[in-house]
This record gives C-alpha cells, structure tokens and sequence, in this order.
C-alpha cells in the first residue's frame, strides 16, 4: 500500500494549478456563482475549455487517435479534482470527457466519431443527457420515452425531467425504449439527437442550485435517422452501465468542500474568531469527513488505473462524498452565518448551493445506501 | 497512490489471518463470565514469529504494523497489539513486551497492565520508559472488555527515552485509531450475521431497510476510519493521525448504541460476543481526550493557531 504521489503526480498537479491561476480571470468566482449550467458558465467555459484544449489539459487520457496523449487514469483524476477546486471551469463539458466521448469511442459508429468527438476534443460541444423522467428518477429502467422505428427513421415521444444544461446543449445523449413503454432495462436504446432538431420544447425549470441548471424537455413526433442510435436496440443498459463507470465515483467534489473549508478557516482567522475550540473541533470533524471520503474516492480511482472491475467501493464512496458536502457546509453556515446570508462571498455560496444537489445527483445516496448493504455487506433482501 | 498491498504486505496479512481464524482466537465464556478472554496463545504466536517487528521492516512498515493492529482487534480473544506493534519498534531502545501506555499522565486503570512488562508515558515534551516489577500492578475490575490495571506511577523507576514525543504520540493515535476500525469493523460483522439469520415479520432483520441504511452507513464510515489509519500510519504525519483518531473516535458512539440496538436482547448478553468489541471500542472513544481533542490536535497540525 501506498498512499503517496509520485513525484510525476504531483509536477502534473503542480502544472494544472500554475495553468488555471494564471488563467482564470478575476470575475470567475462571480461567473461561477451563476452555477454550470447558466448561459454565463457556458458562455466561460466555450471560451475556456478550448485554452485547456491547447495545453493539453482537456483530454489527456483520450487514446492519440482522437487527440489524446493516453495518459494514465490517475492524471485524468488530478486534473478533475483540480478544475472542480477551482470551481469546475469546464462546466456541462466535464461530462463529454469523462464518458460522453469516452462511450462514443467504444459504441459509436464511424460516422458519429468523426462528427461528435472532434469537437468534443476542441471544448466546443455542450452536451446534456436525456435520462430521467417524471416517473422513471433512481429507478431509470422504468422509463417510458418511447422510440418507435418507420422506415429509415425513429420517432421519438415522451418527456425528460431535471436535464441539466439542456437550454444551451447541442446535443443529447437520449435513453429510450424502442419496445413496448416499460420495457425495462432490455429495451433501452440511446440516440444522439441535435437539440435543434424539429419537436423538441425546453423548459427551464426554476431551481435552488442556480438558474437555467434543470430542466423539462419535451420529445413530440421528434425524427432522428436510425444512424442517431448508438448500439444495437436494447443494449442501451449496457452501454449507460459502461458510460457510468467511467464516472464510477462521479465529481470530486470533497476536494471542492476541503478547499471551502480552509477558505471558511481563513476566514474566521481574519476575523479572529478560530480561537474557539468549539468551533476548531467542528472544522477539524469537517476536514476529516473530506479526508475519508478522498481515500474513498481514491480506492475507486485506483481500481480503475488496474482495470479491476466496478465494485461496491464505488458506492461506498458516494455516500461518504455526500457526508463531507454537508459537514463542510453545515460548518460553514453554522459559523459565518453573514456568508451565506448575502452575495458578498460567492464561493461559499456556490458550494453551498452545490451541495444540496451532492445526495441527489447522479444517483441518490439512499440508492448507494441499498447497494452498500446487498453488495457490500451482503444483507438479505425483503420478503 | 496503491491501495494494493505488496507482496510481503500480503503474505503477511495472509499468514495473520489463518493465525486469527484458529480456534483460540475465537470467542469461548470464560469462567465466571469474564468480560475479556486474553489470547495467550495468539500472543505468543504473534511474537515468536516477529510479526511485532513488522513496522521495522522495509517490505511491511508501519502500514503492514496498523493493518496487523486492525485485524487483531477484529478477533473475540484481546492481545496486546497495538503497543507492540507502533510504539514498541520507535522507543530507540529494546523494551520487553506486552506493552502498556499512558498519554499525558492520564489517571486511572490502564488497559493490558496486567499482562503488561513494561509501561510507556507519553507526555508533550518527553518520552520515558518503566519495567513494571512482579506485584506492582493492581488488577482491576472494568466494564470494558481488557484487562485493565493500576500501578503506583511514582514508585517506578523511569527513564527519559531518547524519543520524539509528538512522533511517539502520533504513532499511538495511528495504532488506537486501526484498532478501533477492528473493533466497530467485527462487531457490525457478528450484527450482519444475526440480523440476516433472524426472521421477524415475515422476514430477516436485515431485509428492512431501516436496519440496512444504518449498517451500510457504518460500513461506509468504519472504512473511511481504516484507510485514515492506514494512510497516517505510511505518512507518520501529526495531522493524519489525530484525524484518523478523531474520525474513528467520532463515529464510534452511535455505531456501537447501533449494534446493540440491531443484536436486541442477544446483544446484552455475555453469552455473544459483541460486547468483546464494542466494550472495547467504548474504552478507546475517550482515549486521549476523546474526538474533541483529537479534532483540536489536527485543527492545530492543519490550519495553526488561531
């Protein structure tokens, strides 16, 4: 076992840091106050991402072939853990190079490699995903947007629900059934559908976690060519599953919590109220929930560079992620109670409001908590 | 960063572990209901095949030391381990064992001084070491699951160690921490196997799902206190070993109020073996002042004064 970086690591980590300091405007906490999926974030990160493109930093550990330098898993981790740390410039674009490019490059055609993953590659593609439904949230196999074959085509009906970014995304990587509605897992297909495309009605809904992040949007007779489909009809599951492993531990968001937490310090010492030991101790119980789930994280990480296949680390590691959010941002509302009460403080205010979403997102932590115990802990399951 | 142990690491945990699944490890009443079963055999196993020198050695070290503390917890029988395996190796000179330790002068009876040969204070400027002669140590009934003893502190004959006393006091918060994770890590396994035999309602305790979001949240929380240990235990840094003792400190009430809860009327019986862990675990919560003062420690190593 060992729990140190190479010195490697760390010049990497060291160059990324360098990059975004001097990189980052002045104005981007303010930017980022908006949330990612605002037209502001999206707006910086159509401007942002390509930079990182350049420097190399956007798709480091994509294969040559589609403009990577195949770098190892834990380089792609340093680099998302210090982006999120400064408050995830790349905004709705993490996702294209976390999975959407990397799902493309094993199921996508020819044709949609050479037309998605280049601009992919360039940081000029918003992307959002077209998963959950009113009735199909943590239960996604339920879900009921339907598909149905006529010649050479597909029509598309139905309604998705909380798509973040879908206002401003290009494209959407779409689950639906193309069997008959509730069909389960065997009958999901995923499609690539221009968001431009003839049918489709968004609506932003308003929400706690910053404007324009979640929506509702509406599939009605919406015609996409049978080439849109990526797979083979009802392998859509499996391809999702593939997809999602990739992101088997989702964002890093504890480090964004970690740094909060020193800011909150920071800001205590300024104001020299840190000499309290109450409040010490709540600080040091904050950072060591970060420092917990961190390991966590980085087990999963570690499964990943050896190519061991998914386990329940990974759920494991959800739930203490969603731990530390929340003991970071009880601590910080529970001692700078001014911070949070207005808009002069931007970072807390985007992590706090970033947080309420960690237990939700991408798979609720009652979920993991199911998993945990059937997987994990091998728990019986119910009559 | 490797979360694999190495070859020897795991040569060494696998030899461990068929010394931990034998027979006299595991849980047997002992006379009269005693609340602790020492394991002498195990003890002198452990010693004579060097595994207390692992935190020495360049292929094991002081990770291979807290992961052999971790495991020895998890079995029903106690043997003194955790001193023995990260104090022992650091005091600079050649000590007899088992081992026993004191943080800060703190009063009261000290876990394993009867088995003990030798006590260890720790203190914030110094280290010093004390033989503990034939009939020094007064035995102690206790509520907790060690044996447990007292000895006149100021009759003994003790001699400053030539010791870093914040590396030494490190070193103890790493090894209370692993062992607390053994302890809260065994005891939710000996509740998992009740609660999946047990039927009620129409079906195993642990099918509701009341039951299995608090274990599966222990699960979650017991594992972060072990990679903490581990990590501090490889990294000998002050700030990683009192959050790896304050996390362990800090989960280890509710889980053990938890495990009861779960064992029902079993649970408060001595004829079950829980108690052998989670008495344990509630003598170590408090060590050293308990998670608020470890907390206060790492805060001083992370963030300074105010």
């Amino acid at each position: 076992m060992d729990f140190t970086w190479t010195e490697e690591d760390a010049a990497y980590r060291a160059r990324i840091r360098a990059f975004l300091e001097r990189e980052l405007p002045d104005t981007w906490p303010d930017i980022a106050r908006h949330g990612p999926g605002s037209a502001e974030q999206t707006a910086f990160s159509l401007d942002f991402c390509p930079k990182l493109a350049e420097a190399g930093l956007l798709i480091p550990h994509w294969p040559e072939e589609w403009g990577g330098a195949a770098r190892p898993a834990w380089e792609h981790f340093i680099l998302g853990e210090e982006l999120w740390r400064a408050g995830e410039p790349r905004g709705a674009q993490y996702m294209n190079v976390n999975w959407i490019g990397p799902v493309l490059m094993k199921y996508g055609s020819p044709e949609q490699k050479a037309r998605y993953l280049p601009e992919m590659a360039q940081g000029r593609a918003i992307w959002c995903q077209g998963f959950s439904e009113p009735n199909a949230g943590s239960d996604l196999a339920s879900l009921r947007t339907r598909a149905v074959r006529d010649g050479a085509d597909y029509v598309i009906n139905g309604q998705k629900i909380w798509t973040s970014y879908a206002a401003l995304a290009g494209t959407c990587f779409l689950l639906a059934q193309t069997g008959d509605a509730g069909g389960g897992r065997s009958g999901i297909a995923i499609f690539l559908v221009p968001m431009d495309t003839p049918g489709i009605e968004v609506r932003a809904i308003p929400s706690l976690i910053g404007h324009g992040d979640i929506h509702e949007v509406f599939f009605t007779d919406v015609r996409v060519p049978a080439s849109a489909r990526v797979g083979e009809e009802g392998e859509g599951w499996a391809i999702i599953s593939y997809g999602l492993a990739n992101e088997r531990v989702g964002i890093p968001r504890y480090e964004m919590a970690s740094h909060e937490l020193d800011r909150m310090v920071a800001e205590l010492k300024a104001r020299g109220q840190f000499g309290d030991s109450v409040v010490r101790s709540r600080a040091a119980a904050a950072g060591a929930a970060c420092e917990a789930a961190r390991l966590q994280v980085y087990r999963v990480v570690d499964g990943r560079a050896r190519n061991l296949a998914p386990g329940s680390d990974s759920n494991l590691a959800r739930v203490a992620v969603v731990t530390a959010e929340h003991a970071v941002t009880d601590f910080g509302m529970d001692f700078l109670p001014d911070c949070f009460s207005g808009t002069d403080h931007p970072s807390f205010l985007s992590h706090h409001e970033r947080a309420i979403v960690t237990g939700i997102a991408a798979g609720a932590a009652e979920i993991q908590l199911n998993l945990v115990a059937r997987r994990h802990l091998n728990l019986p399951k119910g009559a | 960063m490797r979360f694999e142990p190495n070859d020897s690491q795991a040569t060494f945990a696998g030899v461990l572990g068929q010394m931990l699944a034998a027979p006299q490890a595991g849980f047997q009443a002992v006379p009269d209901w005693g609340r602790f079963d020492y394991g002498d055999r195990l003890d002198r196993q452990l010693a004579e095949n060097g595994f207390f020198d692992a935190a020495t050695e360049d292929d094991l070290g002081p990770v291979a030391a807290a992961l052999m503390v971790h495991n020895v917890a998890r079995a029903a029988v106690c043997v003194e381990c955790a001193a023995s395996a990260l104090v022992r190796p650091f005091l600079g000179r050649e000590v007899p064992r088992p081992l026993a330790v004191v943080v800060d002068d703190a009063p009261g009876a000290i876990r394993y001084l009867p088995q003990a040969r030798g006590l260890v204070s720790i203190t914030a400027d110094a280290v010093h070491y004390a033989d503990l002669p034939e009939g020094a140590v007064t035995r102690v009934d206790s509520l907790y699951a060690y044996p447990m003893g007292t000895v006149d502190r100021a009759a003994l004959d003790w001699q400053r160690l030539d010791a870093d006393p914040a590396r030494l006091r490190a070193l103890w918060q790493v090894a209370v921490a692993a062992e607390l994770a053994g302890l809260l890590g065994a005891g939710t396994e000996a509740v998992i196997e009740h609660v999946s035999q047990r039927h009620q309602f129409g079906q195993p305790l642990g099918a509701f799902q009341g039951i299995q979001h608090r274990l599966a949240t222990a699960a979650v929380e017991i594992d972060g206190a072990r990679l903490q240990a581990l990590r501090a235990a490889q990294s000998g840094g002050i700030g990683d070993a009192a959050a790896a003792l304050g996390y362990a400190q800090g989960i280890a009430t509710r889980i053990g109020y938890d495990l009861h809860q779960f064992m029902g009327a079993m649970g408060m019986t001595l004829e079950h073996p829980l108690h052998r862990w989670t008495y344990r675990a509630r003598l170590l919560r408090a060590d050293m002042g308990g998670s608020a003062a470890s907390y206060l420690a790492y805060a001083d190593a992370r963030w300074g004064a105010a």
